[in-house]
């Protein structure tokens, strides 16, 4: 009875986390997207919006963004088909988020005896770090992600609008296409841990880096340059996600669907407000899910390469110490820099009462205090406070192995909006060319090679 | 006929022809300014200079050449260029540089010359000669002494049109100026024709005056409905507005000219006496309920029911209103009231303006021709004093007004364009188009039926009187059973005799006069007497 | 039909990898350029301001007569002209006026400019103009956006037109007919339009 409880207050926790997770990391995308982009193109990006003269690089703009979409007249246009209408940005958000459920970001989180008895538990409770470990984790998300086409579609239906209508069949089109390859990629890495539960496949890269996906390899004891034939396998596999993902979340080169030029926005053009902003997050989402999905598959997932997450408990005090102490200059160099930008034309050019002179020092002031805060961790470190508490090793790795998956996740998007503003649109032959005619058959190709290659790792590994 | 060799085309024309209607015929292009069809040949303006061939000795002016056998002109030669060139240098030499402001900017010949023959670099370094500007020379007119290019066109006017000779060229050579005697003010009522007719903008229409660039306008071809005439007529509207009406050329009617209070007519279309909604005692109804409202009338009538056609009504509502009542209404008995409506416009003479008021005066009579058993004014007179009138049903006029009835005990249904003394005692009242607004044909004092044609949207909720009478005829039970006025008219060509044969592609621009003599005129003595009084 | 012949590729080039990477390589050095120079050659706009070449298109004004009326006489040849069929005029008489015509009332709606600047070749009368150099042409309404004539006269009050300065340095250049000492600035308080 009681345990009951505490299982479903601890799912609870972490479905919160979990939306939480994606839910910070999409204004930073935003922004990022902005800034990244601008740079691309030789302009400063956003700058003008700040709070108290903080403008703190335009990140403030994402906020205003968020305020202007809730604000902004919903307008609903007579002429849609009112269910689907409203259901579809529903749709498009709600499979983004609940792919990211089986995805694992942590091996286990164990809640020592001390903290459960204050709830009555017996014992200490291990709580995997996974929102749902579903045995069919991978085939979930192959079965989510191609619902989402539908919230694409009904969005384009409904609309009554052709550019809308259009949008939606591209979509459409095109999911069905690359879902086949992505299938497939997905099907060889599945062979290649022979398992489809997430939080196993994540567990099994564990350790060196060659532990890997990418690499084929899984769980070798040591380094064999033999073994090193498997990244054919794996690297060909992520290359086919990689792009499939790409067509999912319809980015660029994929965004056929929205086609400024042709189709105005395809298949949000008659959404405004927070309706707009649904399918807005739910690319961002889309993005961040894909690539922590990508993460997990061939990147080891939550995993640090050459720290798996027993090493993390059992030299908690040294790794803070390292840390610690390690983040000090790094910070005090960020609090010089900010300092110094008080000299940029920028601010030369500044009315002397301009509120913004005051950001530089802010950014000092800001640096110095996280810089302080990481010297007091790194003496924690030192006097071994960390590594006796029960919590302590604990928490130390459930943070680095969350950020792990947060920075593999952020290069992840980060290249995706890279790609964005390098690589122009498609057009829809070379598109329906490339998922056919190159990706579908390499695929296929791929998962006899799979088949090979488990056989013969077997072999050399025996 | 002789046959005269235009550029080198032989054309054969009537005797007394000249060579720029002549040239006209082949499609040649003789540039004129003082030459009007219509008026007198003055040949001092000397556009129209070509070179002849054979048969005479050139140049010559074209507009006095009349055709004689043998006789060959060219108009193409560089020689004849360098005249029209040098006679747009000679008349724009004193002329001001008022395009920007002047009313005839967009259809001024002198601009359209210029263009096609002038292109000249002006040479002139002395001052411009500078005459009157602006002068008030009557009710509708102003004069821009400076703009005239003196062809004397308003002059021949004044003398051979309306024999009033107000306007005469003073002074000579380059200080000749247009102008009207000292304390001499132009009275007549053909006044909008000098605007007409003067070639540039020295005489402009004050009524028209900075409202719109001509080029703006879009042209319809109509016909005026004010009087028994029929003046042919353009009606130049935009977006709905109509802006001014110029004479459509009819040899047949009105040659080149209109009336002044003709060309102002167009004004009544948003005049405040302008019916636009439909009306049921006085209330604004809908066009739906009035009509239903107006066939309950007609059916459940206690008494007599008298139906008036409109001596204004076009000749497809009178048609389908006849056609209506035979159809659905066998007791009721037709009228036709002549006379004009108290308050019309009392202007009458022998040139354009008809005492009779009407348009369609003759159109009728061809229907009580038709149909023997319509009744005239008396008959009317007689019905309403004997109280055998329960329901009356009228068509466009004032009845109520020319019989000086005051219509109690009688339920009124008026289909008409304009507020008068019938529709403010009218039970039902039916928003009818007004003539511009509509497609129809009228029957002028000389029998003859003309189209007009539809130049802008009825407004508010008025229709075609034509269609009314459809709405009217499908709530009693049969429609007359027309869906266009095309086909109203056909289906009244086909049934009464002197409109037999005709079509609305028959009629064209020019009208055509109906094949037989009517019955006598009407003996009705109140109405002769109320017209010519 | 002649279609373009289709560009060998070499085989590389046709797995599309390598030259994504190239592209990529290409943003990124861009991008770290920018991120560590910060040398754009953006203005930061609303801090600094460019100066606008003497020639540039802004908004509209009419100008006026030394007595303070509008030089236009209502010809609508800008109205003709208009490529977006932007400007509206209704034209008047003057009693008192050798020259009879003038604008009641001109409205240009700023919405549909496309600030071809036809109506200021077209005007026989150097009446309207768009030398300004104002481009900050906002408004909170749709009616704020449509310039009426009170506006488009005043828009200048107190300031020197670029033309101004422009024809001073380039006397050919000027518009036949073109009168420097007209086109004097009037002074905010001197009595204008009509
Ligand atoms: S008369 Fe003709 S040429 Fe003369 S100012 Fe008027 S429009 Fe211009
Ligand atoms: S006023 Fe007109 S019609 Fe009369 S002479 Fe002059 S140009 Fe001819
Ligand atoms: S600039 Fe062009 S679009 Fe704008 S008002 Fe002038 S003519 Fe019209
Ligand atoms: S072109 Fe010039 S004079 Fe004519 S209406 Fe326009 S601004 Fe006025
Ligand atoms: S038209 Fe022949 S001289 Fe004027």
């Amino acid at each position: 009875m009681e345990s009951h409880w505490t299982e479903v207050i601890v799912a609870l926790i972490k479905c919160v986390f979990s939306l939480a997770f994606v839910m910070q990391i999409v204004p930073v995308l935003i922004w990022a997207e902005r800034k990244f982009s601008a740079y691309i193109q030789d302009r400063p990006g956003p700058n003008r919006a700040h709070i108290m003269g903080i403008r703190a690089g335009g990140l403030v703009h994402t906020l205003v963004d968020v305020v202007k979409l809730v604000v902004k007249e919903d307008i609903i246009p007579d002429h849609v088909e009112k269910k689907f209408w409203f259901a579809a940005p529903v749709i498009a958000m709600s499979c983004a988020l609940t792919t990211f459920t089986v995805v694992p970001w942590g091996d286990r989180f164990v809640v020592p005896a001390s903290i459960t008895a204050w709830w009555g538990g017996e014992g200490p409770l291990t709580v995997p770090l996974q929102v749902a470990t579903i045995n069919s984790g991978m085939l979930f998300i192959l079965a989510i992600g191609s619902l989402s086409v539908y919230g694409v579609m009904l969005a384009g239906w409904s609309s009554n609008n052709k550019f809308s209508l259009l949008g939606g069949l591209r979509a459409s089109a095109q999911m069905v296409s690359y879902e086949l390859a992505m299938g497939l990629s997905v099907a060889t890495m599945f062979m290649l841990y022979g398992t489809t539960e997430l939080d196993k496949v994540a567990a099994q890269q564990a350790g060196p880096i060659w532990n890997w996906g990418l690499f084929g390899v899984l769980d070798a004891d040591g380094f064999d340059p033999l073994l090193f034939v498997g990244w054919i396998v794996g690297g060909l596999a992520f290359i086919m996600f990689w792009t499939s993902v790409f067509a999912e979340t319809n980015r660029m080169p994929f965004d056929l669907p929205e086609g400024e030029a042709e189709l105005v926005a395809g298949y949000h053009v008659e959404y405004s407000s927070l309706r707009f902003a649904l399918f807005f997050m739910a690319e961002y989402a889309h993005m961040i899910v894909g690539s922590a999905v990508t993460a997990t598959l061939f990147f080891g997932g939550y995993n640090i390469p050459f720290l798996p997450g027993d090493s993390i408990r059992a030299h908690a005090d040294t790794i803070v110490t390292v840390l610690g102490f390690g983040a000090v200059p790094v910070f005090i160099a960020f609090a010089v820099i900010a300092w110094n930008r008080r000299k940029r034309p920028f601010y030369q050019a500044l009315a002397p009462d301009d509120i913004r002179h005051r950001e530089p020092r802010f950014f000092a002031a800001f640096w110095s205090v996280l810089a302080i805060a990481h010297l007091g961790l790194g003496v924690a470190g030192l006097t071994g406070a960390v590594g006796s508490t029960a919590l302590g090793p604990e928490l130390l790795a459930f943070i680095l192995q969350t950020s792990s998956l947060v920075i593999k996740v952020l290069i992840g998007t980060f290249f995706m909006i890279w790609v964005r503003w390098t690589i122009p649109r498609f057009r829809y032959d070379q598109l329906m060319n490339l998922g056919w005619r190159a990706m579908l058959p390499l695929a296929l190709g791929n998962v006899f090679l799979a088949g090979i290659w488990v056989i013969f790792r077997e072999a050399v590994q025996a | 006929m002789p046959t005269v060799k235009i550029d080198g085309i032989e054309v054969e024309v009537p005797a007394g022809t000249n060579m720029i209607e002549a040239a006209r015929k082949v499609g040649i292009d003789i540039p004129h300014y003082c030459y009007h069809p219509h008026l007198s040949i003055a040949g001092n303006c000397r556009m129209c200079l070509v070179d002849v061939e054979a048969g005479g000795r050139g140049p010559d002016i074209a507009c006095n050449m009349m055709a004689r056998d043998g006789l060959a002109i060219r108009t193409d030669t560089p020689q004849v260029a360098t005249m029209r060139r040098a006679t747009m240098e000679f008349l724009l030499k004193n002329h001001p540089l008022d395009c920007p402001i002047c009313d005839q900017s967009g259809e001024c010949r002198l601009q359209d010359y210029y263009m096609e023959y002038g292109q000249y670099e002006s040479r002139l370094s002395d001052p411009k000669v500078t005459k009157h500007k602006r002068v008030d020379i009557g009710d509708h007119l102003v004069l821009d002494a400076e703009r005239c290019i003196a062809c004397s066109r308003c002059v021949r006017f004044g003398d051979e049109i309306t024999g009033t000779g107000e306007l005469r060229l003073f002074n000579r050579t380059d200080h000749t100026e247009i102008g009207i005697f000292p304390g001499a003010r132009i009275q007549h009522d053909y006044q909008g024709n000098l605007a007409d007719i003067c070639p540039v903008g020295a005489i402009t229409n004050k009524d028209f005056r900075f409202t719109k660039r001509v080029w703006y306008l879009k042209e319809t071809d109509a016909v005026c409905t004010e009087c028994a005439t029929g003046c042919n007529v353009r009606v130049c509207h935009q977006q709905g507005q109509v802006f001014r009406l110029l004479p459509r050329r009819n040899d047949a009617v009105n040659k080149s000219w209109m009336c002044d209070h003709g060309r102002q007519a167009f004004e009544a279309i948003t005049g405040l006496d302008r019916l636009l909604r439909a009306r049921v005692q006085g209330q604004p109804a809908d066009l739906d309920d009035a009509v239903a409202a107006a066939a309950t009338l007609l059916r459940e009538a206690g008494g007599g029911v008298a139906v008036v056609l409109g001596h204004s009504a076009s000749n497809e509502a009178n048609w389908a209103l006849l056609k209506l009542t035979r159809d659905n209404l066998p007791n009721a008995t037709v009228y036709a009231v002549a006379g004009n409506d108290p308050g019309a416009w009392d202007r009458s003479d022998d040139f354009l303006m008809d005492a009779d008021k009407n348009a369609n005066s003759a159109g009728i009579a061809a229907l009580m021709a038709h149909d023997p058993a319509i009744r005239d004014r008396s008959d009317l007179v007689q019905a309403l004093a004997d109280g055998d009138v329960d329901v009356m049903l009228v068509l466009g006029d004032d009845v109520l007004g020319r019989l000086g009835a005051d219509g109690a005990g009688v339920r009124v249904i008026h289909v008409g364009s304009f507020r008068c003394t019938t529709s403010d005692a009218a039970t039902v009242v039916l928003p009818a188009a007004h003539p511009y607004e509509q497609d129809a044909t009228w029957t002028n004092r000389d029998r003859r039926v003309q189209r007009g044609r539809r130049a802008i949207h009825p407004a508010g909720d008025s229709e075609p009187a034509w269609a009314l009478m459809e709405r009217l005829g499908a709530a009693l039970g049969k429609a007359p059973g027309a869906t266009s006025a095309a086909a109203a008219f056909k289906s009244l060509a086909s049934s009464v005799e002197s409109f037999s044969g005709m079509t609305y592609q028959s009629l064209g621009n020019g009208g055509a006069v109906l094949a037989s003599p009517p019955s006598p005129p009407t003996d009705d003595e109140d109405a002769l007497e109320t017209i010519h009084a | 039909m002649n279609l373009p012949v289709e560009q060998k590729r070499t085989f590389l080039e046709r797995i599309y990898l390598v030259e994504i990477v190239k592209g990529l390589a290409i943003t990124l050095r861009h991008a770290l350029h920018n991120l560590f120079k910060q040398d754009f050659e953006t203005f930061e706009y609303p801090d600094v301001r460019k100066e606008m070449p003497e020639r540039y298109k802004g908004a509209h004004r009419l100008t006026t007569r030394p007595d303070g009326r509008v030089k236009c006489v209502a010809c609508m040849c800008c109205a003709q002209v208009c490529p977006a069929k932007c400007i509206t005029i209704e034209a008047g008489e003057l009693d008192d006026d050798p020259i009879e015509k003038y604008p009641v009332e001109f409205q240009i709606d700023m919405l549909r400019c496309i600030y071809c600047g036809f109506c200021v070749e077209a005007c026989p009368k150097d009446a309207i103009r768009m030398d300004t150099g104002i481009y900050e042409i906002n408004a909170f309404t749709r009616q704020d956006m449509i310039h009426d004539k009170a506006y488009m006269t005043d828009l200048m009050a107190g300031k020197k037109p670029l033309a101004e300065s422009f024809y001073r340095a380039h006397q050919d250049a000027a518009p036949p007919g073109y009168d420097l000492e007209e086109d004097r600035v009037l002074p905010v308080d001197e009595p204008r339009g009509l």
